[in-house]
């Protein structure tokens, strides 16, 4: 017989130091500087200004990319899933768009990422999140 | 071992409340359907309970009452089915049959605050006491 004074489960005393602030604007506003950094670029001879962009654009994706993967793993839980069974394809889709926006020059790239952000924001307005996850007020 | 020896030889509260849990313990292997012992993960219930301890639960209580406000329960995790979590009972809506949960550590704590209440039929262990470590031995 096992020793019956050993637990026979863990019991989790969770915390996930959340402080529960979410929302999709702040990938999308990442997504839109490497929008508008694209067509800086790609309207410009300017050398100096060219590499800027790159440099300025990869790190703006990588943000985006990070915002997304934020929302992924830690705003949607299972019960949105169930309601919107296309929500990892998506995130995995706008993760991967963000990548592409990191490696190329390519507008139609950024606004790929851009309509993704966007779906991913339906799915975040349709979960509550404006009313859940921002906050409604400040305390005095 | 004899209670009358108890009497005479003056035993400190501590050791009485190790035999009152050992004896708890041991009836575990013959009450599994009433009793059980579990682990605690995580540190938002500290400093009342720290992780790596062993507690006894039970779950006679809640099948014949609910749950009361300042009861360290067990519960099913809403965002997680497959996980319990260990708080204490905050809040009691009696008549939505539901639940308000906190961890001791609400800086620390994953609770109400972030999923909301949660089911009462959720809420079925409620925790006894701690039997290890010894020096941490006591009814809860």
């Amino acid at each position: 017989m096992r020793n019956p004074l050993r637990p026979t489960r863990r019991v989790h005393a969770h915390c996930d130091i959340p402080c529960g602030v979410y929302d999709p604007q702040q990938a999308r506003i990442e997504a839109e500087s490497c929008y508008k950094i694209i067509e800086k670029y790609n309207a410009s001879d300017d050398e100096l200004l060219r590499t800027r962009c790159i440099a300025v654009k990869e790190e703006r994706a990588e943000l985006t990319k990070h915002h997304i993967d934020v929302l992924w793993h830690d705003y949607f839980k299972p019960e949105h899933l169930e309601k919107f069974p296309d929500l990892h394809e998506t995130c995995w889709k706008a993760s991967k768009a963000a990548s592409k926006v990191k490696q190329t020059t390519d507008i139609e790239a950024a606004k790929e990422l851009l309509a993704l952000i966007d779906k991913i924001d339906e799915m975040w307005k349709a979960t509550g999140g404006p009313e859940k996850t921002r906050l409604q007020a400040v305390a005095a | 071992m004899s209670t009358e020896r108890g009497r005479h030889r003056p035993l400190s509260s501590f050791l009485v409340r190790g035999l009152a849990l050992g004896a708890g313990v041991a009836a575990v292997a013959f009450a599994r359907r009433w009793l059980d012992v579990v682990e605690v993960q995580g540190g938002s219930m500290a400093p009342t309970l720290l992780p790596g301890e062993w507690l006894l639960v039970e779950r006679r209580s809640y099948s014949r009452r609910r749950p009361r406000v300042g009861e360290i329960v067990l519960a099913a995790d809403p965002r997680d089915a497959s996980r319990e979590l260990i708080k204490r009972v905050a809040a009691l809506n009696a008549d939505a049959g539901l639940v308000e949960l906190a961890g001791d550590a609400p800086a620390a704590s994953t609770d109400s605050r972030t999923f909301g209440a949660v089911p009462v039929s959720g809420v079925r262990w409620r925790v006894i006491g701690r039997y290890y470590p010894p020096g941490r031995i006591r009814r809860l």
